[in-house]
């Protein structure tokens, strides 16, 4: 059928995103966040068979360490909603667990800061 | 003798015997030329009988064929149209991604889908056009479009996969003639069953099962499917019934114009139909290759170069592909206090000159304090890593 006419400048995607997530609904916001982290569960050598393509891409992805959900979305082309079904998906068959985002660093001292600074501009310029 | 010639009744009867010879042939012509003008009258009412069906099946395969283009020209409308609104759901989808919208608009995608088929069915059935991809697809991802393409796609259940490609010209016949089977599954069987696919390798290819655990079909619904299948083409939208029964006529016309097969003939071991496609090598390439995800962020991680103080930890991710990811694991599980294995640990020694640049700058600019050195340079190395990759 190439070279006849009708050739959209860009074909929508042949498969939807509502059937990679198999049609389940969003996981809860407190559930998996932006920012929770998801590894591979460690006990979970064997590869399962029955996984689509997206959740093998998904836990590859994770079986290097922890990543963020927001991480995670940005490497697929996936919207972010449909990854998080994916991982909470993964999560209930224990392929990925969670981990509470980290607490938030406790701030730079500014006076360390400002040596830096110092240091740079002795340095640099 | 002479008393007979004299007797008068001898030659009324001679007479009457001429006059009944004259009467008999004149019958007799009559007669014939009665059975000539019946024939010709025979002959003549048959050509008129030919010319009428003739004529009558002209004017209804005009009026078909009217039909057709009108239809044909109609859909592709539409089919235009559902396309163009699944690219706007796919933009609506990746820019509302965190929102609870996003569960509608799966909705309304799922909905434009069965909408889109309906109107390539009908185009199929009016040699019309089918719409085309310019890549092959994995024999997975063309049943998985099929299942999307139906109401019930949560009933339907892939359990095996192979590792074939179906070349882009047979894709959308492939997936659209998979959808109708799917289609007649789900609906032909009670709502809280599912409905299998299996995917074999044979000799002559590749199979695609289709189990319902349904009714089965009738004698009546066998002989129609079996007709449109094998030996007899729908064509147009006429005699299929109402309500239009789509599926094998449909079904028959792809398989007949890409080249694949499709049975109904055998019973699921689940009480209902087992429909087999029977893709031949024709139709198969090698698995299509994944796409490489995100190469924007490779190329705007590469003008860094020059060594600057914020180029460095930048420039720690230039090497593409997903497996680099490995690195971020410290970095993003404990991101304080750690011993300084790090600008030892980036592989690239460039990398490490740069580091080592910027350290020696930084512990220049303090006098001791490594861990110092540590947090500076770790968090923004951090921050700026996932704000890139997103």
């Amino acid at each position: 059928m190439t070279g006849r006419d009708g050739w959209e400048a860009e074909t929508p995607e042949l498969v939807r995103p509502y059937v990679i997530t198999k049609g389940r609904g969003l996981p809860d916001e407190d559930h998996l966040s932006l920012i929770t982290l998801v590894t591979a569960s460690a006990e979970d050598t064997r590869r399962p068979l029955r996984l689509s393509p997206e959740e093998q891409s998904l836990l590859d992805l994770c079986s290097a360490g922890y990543l963020s959900v927001a991480e995670i979305a940005g490497h697929t082309h996936l919207p972010l909603g449909v990854v998080r079904i994916l991982l909470a998906s993964l999560m209930e068959g224990g392929h990925l667990m969670t981990r509470p985002p980290v607490a938030r660093a406790r701030l730079a001292d500014k006076e360390i800061l400002e040596e830096v600074l110092n240091g740079l501009r002795a340095k640099f310029g | 003798m002479t008393e007979y010639t004299g007797n008068p009744l001898l030659w009324v009867a001679l007479v009457a015997l001429v006059a009944a010879a004259v009467l008999i042939s004149r019958q007799r012509r009559a007669a014939r030329e009665l059975r000539r003008q019946v024939r010709g009258l025979k002959d003549h009412y048959t050509e008129l009988e030919n010319d009428y069906g003739k004529s009558v099946r002209a004017a209804q395969e005009r009026a078909e064929d009217e039909t057709k283009t009108v239809l044909k020209s109609a859909m592709r409308t539409l089919q235009g149209l559902a396309a163009e609104q699944q690219l706007v759901l796919s933009r609506l989808q990746a820019k509302y991604g965190d929102s609870a919208l996003l569960q509608d608009l799966l909705e309304i995608d799922h909905t434009n889908s069965q909408f889109g088929r309906r109107a390539q069915s009908i185009a199929v059935l009016c040699d019309g056009w089918l719409g085309g991809r310019r890549d092959t697809a994995s024999v997975y991802d063309v049943v998985r479009s099929a299942q999307g393409r139906i109401r019930h796609f949560r009933r339907i259940d892939i359990l095996s996969q192979v590792d074939f490609g179906i070349t882009s010209r047979a894709v959308e016949p492939v997936a659209l003639a998979l959808a109708e089977l799917l289609d007649n599954a789900t609906s032909y069987s009670s709502p809280d069953t599912v409905v299998e696919i299996n995917l074999r390798t044979v000799p002559k290819g590749i199979c695609v099962v289709v189990d319902d655990a349904g009714v089965g079909m009738s004698d009546e619904e066998r002989v129609r499917a079996d007709r449109l299948l094998a030996t007899e083409r729908a064509s147009g939208v006429a005699g299929l019934g109402n309500p239009p029964q789509f599926g094998f006529a449909v079904i028959g016309l792809l398989c007949e114009r890409f080249g694949f097969e499709v049975s109904v003939d055998s019973s699921s071991p689940y009480g209902g139909v087992r429909a087999v496609v029977l893709l031949p090598h024709e139709l198969l390439t090698a698995m299509p290759e994944k796409k490489t995800p995100a190469p924007v962020t490779h190329s705007a991680a590469r003008p860094v170069r020059d060594g600057g103080p914020e180029a460095a930890p930048v420039s720690a991710r230039t090497d593409d592909g997903l497996p680099r990811r490995r690195r971020k694991r410290p970095m993003a599980i404990v991101p304080g206090n750690e011993p300084t294995p790090r600008p030892a640990g980036r592989s690239d020694s460039e990398q490490a000159q740069v580091m080592g640049a910027f350290q020696r700058g930084t512990r220049s600019g303090r006098d001791t304090d490594p861990e110092g050195t540590d947090r500076t340079r770790r968090t923004p190395g951090a921050s700026s890593e996932g704000h890139e990759v997103s």
